[in-house]
């Protein structure tokens, strides 16, 4: 066993362990980053969908089960950057209502912070990476800066879909996307081809290996990959974190000590570590770890057109957006936000691609839809909110992993609110597609995406593992960051609120240091 | 895996793509070879390569399965390509997406086994020397139902991670892309090898 020292350990390398890393290196502060997959880089992000099945996880397995199971493989990551290599960069910003969903509604829980509080967070990050929009016909926006690139180009389906709207009463606004639409802070703009699922190679996309990762090196930041961290070590009444304990690309077993961590790994991962880091689980007085975990309800609306749709171009998260459902409304019968991601960019296979829009079809008869499909489908994607419930719970099992460390089991199934709300989407879909003049119109099943909770924050060290800055109430210098503190989960995909709070996170732990550092 | 710098055009994206890439940074345009030899999956067939992980009656299962699902994925070598990825560390199968529990061999194997086994108990054959109205007929069945006579993965997953193996090698490459008259557009090009 090898053991080394640093001021501050980061787990995971993907969206908040890479801008957490910047920040505090940038800082003067001695980081290492420990990064469970390979090293990736830009040349490593091969335009096939079959390839860019290397960037999905392939860490210790996780069981899933529940009515509705969490997906793992599909929107995870596994390697440099984790997940948000190869992520749509649709970036939204969470509503004021998403915040204070307790308070308001009597339902679901509150954030132990306002959306004022992390408005000025959104608006650096949007700074620091660009994002294209347009922050006026976006009407649904909540308050925030500009945004510092013009939108993103329409193609064919997005114009006839958005045809659908405006028949409908519905307004749409172009989608906020971290892509450039112009050249940015030194990055490209985008070529609108269609292959963000694949990782975006001439950095058009934001993702950790453009922008965050680069500035975390050059102030000094260390990565090291293949190392999986299976516990943070504490002093021996648990109230201080000493360090973490990983294995390395040999299977050696590794300490590093450091003054502060943080565990920025994937969302399943950041119970897993805690819950075998000591009997009942590190920093679980609350003994909420492992619970509210979450995801969003979604479905695609699939309609043929007579019209040339090109829906090879474009970007995979979509062109235009519409959150004329957002608002929570208890008179609608359910409480819960929904919002549509229009016109997708779409490659034949895949698991979202064109052939499996009508998965029941085989034989000839698909080789005849594809086709005809490849030239005239449209699509948009519904996001629903499903709301925390203590019962949507990660817990370890019997099994191990490698190394002798207990694997996850995660159940989860969603709520009436999460299910009205879906169904009221698919209805208000296909009304639309109906309306743009689809010849053919079908709903795909229903699913889940995103990974969320599991980790949560709140005012109470009774009912929350962290504080607003992600660090854990009852191991002051243990940090969490991710999509794992959310307490609600909105209808927004998270990687923007997640970089947000992850700067907020950072900040905090530098104005803190002398305190936490002892 | 391994990553071999390989400086290539993309015939598809024409001069501001080349253009781009220069301007861009200088980048190169990488393929891999995943180990299938230099050969596609489609050339592993036709010059008969041995199988590394199913025998030969799985191995004429998946062909006339995958034959039945999409016409055209045995020449196109499903049966090399789905091989090939199970003898691999790091299968890049759609499996992968399925959160599936246990070994992806024999998900294949006990799923292949249990197709001929239906066949058999069905037309007292199996599925590969059935005729093509009948595996159409016990395709339809498992894609919706698990039939009394099946024992292996589900039915209804089986049939959809092979057919999405079948469509994964016949359209998801640049050539499948072709067939549907719709421009790959690569940044970094896949080599054909798999």
């Amino acid at each position: 066993m090898a053991t080394r020292s640093v001021e501050a350990v980061i787990v995971g390398s993907g969206a908040a362990g890479s801008l957490i890393a910047a920040k505090l290196s940038q800082a003067g502060r001695q980081v290492l980053i420990l990064e469970a997959g390979p090293e990736r880089s830009a040349s490593s992000l091969i335009s096939s969908q079959i390839w860019a099945r290397r960037l999905k996880w392939a860490g210790p397995p996780i069981e899933t089960g529940g009515k509705d199971p969490l997906s793992v493989g599909f929107g995870s990551g596994w390697g440099t950057g984790g997940a948000a290599v190869h992520h749509y960069a649709c970036w939204f910003r969470l509503h004021p209502e998403d915040f204070e969903m307790q308070s308001r509604f009597g339902k679901g829980l509150d954030w132990p912070m306002s959306y004022a509080d992390l408005r000025p967070y959104y608006d650096q990050v949007q700074r620091e990476v660009g994002i294209a929009g347009d922050a006026a016909q976006e009407v649904w926006r909540p308050d925030g800066e500009p945004y510092p690139m013009p939108p993103l180009p329409l193609f064919s389906q997005g114009r006839l879909i958005a045809r659908g709207f405006e028949k409908l009463g519905l307004r749409t606004s172009p989608l906020p996307m971290a892509i450039n639409s112009v050249p940015y802070n030194g990055r490209p703009a985008c070529i609108f081809d269609g292959w963000c699922d694949a990782g975006c190679p001439i950095n058009a996309l934001v993702n950790p290996l453009v922008v965050y990762l680069p500035q975390a090196r050059r102030a000094g930041a260390e990565i090291v990959h293949n190392s999986a961290v299976t516990r943070v070590l504490t002093s021996p009444n648990g109230d201080r974190a000493t360090g973490v304990e990983y294995f390395d690309a040999q299977g050696r077993r590794q300490v590093v000590d450091a003054r502060v961590v943080i565990l920025a790994a994937y969302a399943f991962e950041i119970p897993r570590i805690l819950l075998n880091s000591r009997n009942g689980g590190l920093a679980n007085s609350s003994g909420t770890l492992g619970r509210y975990m979450m995801a969003h309800t979604t479905s695609n609306i699939y309609g043929l057109f007579k019209e040339e749709t090109e829906n090879h171009l474009g970007m995979t998260g979509g062109q235009l957006l519409s959150q004329e459902s957002y608002a929570k409304t208890p008179a609608k019968g359910y409480v819960a936000s929904s919002q549509w991601l229009i016109g997708n960019a779409l490659k034949p296979n895949d698991l979202l691609g064109i052939g499996n829009t009508r998965p029941d079809l085989f034989g000839e008869p698909l080789h005849a839809f594809l086709r005809t499909a490849a030239h005239h489908l449209a699509t948009m994607t519904f996001v629903g909110e499903g709301l925390p419930d203590p019962d949507n719970r990660l817990v370890l099992t019997e099994k191990k992993d490698r190394h002798g460390f207990g694997l996850a089991r995660v159940t989860h199934q969603f709520g009436p609110d999460g299910l009205k709300c879906w169904a009221a989407g698919i209805a208000e879909g296909k009304a639309v597609f109906q309306a743009s003049g689809a010849y053919e119109v079908w709903a795909g099943g229903r699913a889940q995406m995103h990974t969320l909770g599991g980790a949560i924050m709140g005012m109470s060290p009774r009912t929350s593992v962290t504080n607003s800055y992600g660090q854990t109430h009852d191991v002051p210098n243990l940090f969490l960051a991710g999509s794992s503190l959310f307490p609600t989960a909105g209808a927004v995909n998270p990687t923007f609120t997640l970089s947000a709070l992850a700067l907020r996170s950072a900040q905090q732990i530098l104005r803190s240091w002398p305190s936490l550092s002892i | 895996m391994n990553d071999e710098p390989h400086h290539r055009d993309t015939p598809s994206a024409g001069k501001t793509r080349r253009e781009f890439f220069v301007e861009g940074g200088g980048l190169v345009v990488f393929a891999l070879s995943a180990g299938c030899g230099e050969l596609t999956p489609k050339q592993a067939r036709e010059r008969g390569v041995a199988f590394k992980v199913l025998n030969e009656k799985e191995g004429r299962a998946l062909e006339a399965l995958g034959d039945t699902l999409l016409p055209g994925a045995a020449a196109a070598g499903i049966t090399h390509y789905v091989d090939h990825q199970l003898a691999s560390a790091t299968p890049l199968l759609i499996l992968k997406y399925m959160d599936y529990p246990a070994s992806f061999l024999d998900f294949y194997k006990q799923g292949l086994a249990a197709l001929d086994r239906l066949a058999h108990a069905r037309y007292g054959r199996v599925f590969s020397e059935i005729s093509a109205a009948q595996r159409t007929d016990l395709v339809r069945e498992i894609s919706q139902n698990v039939p009394a006579e099946w024992s292996g993965p589900p039915a209804p997953l089986f049939y959809f991670v092979t057919r999405n193996d079948a469509v994964d090698v016949f359209y998801g490459t640049q050539e499948g892309f072709a067939k549907l008259d719709i421009p790959y557009m690569p940044h970094i090009a896949p080599k054909e090898p798999w």
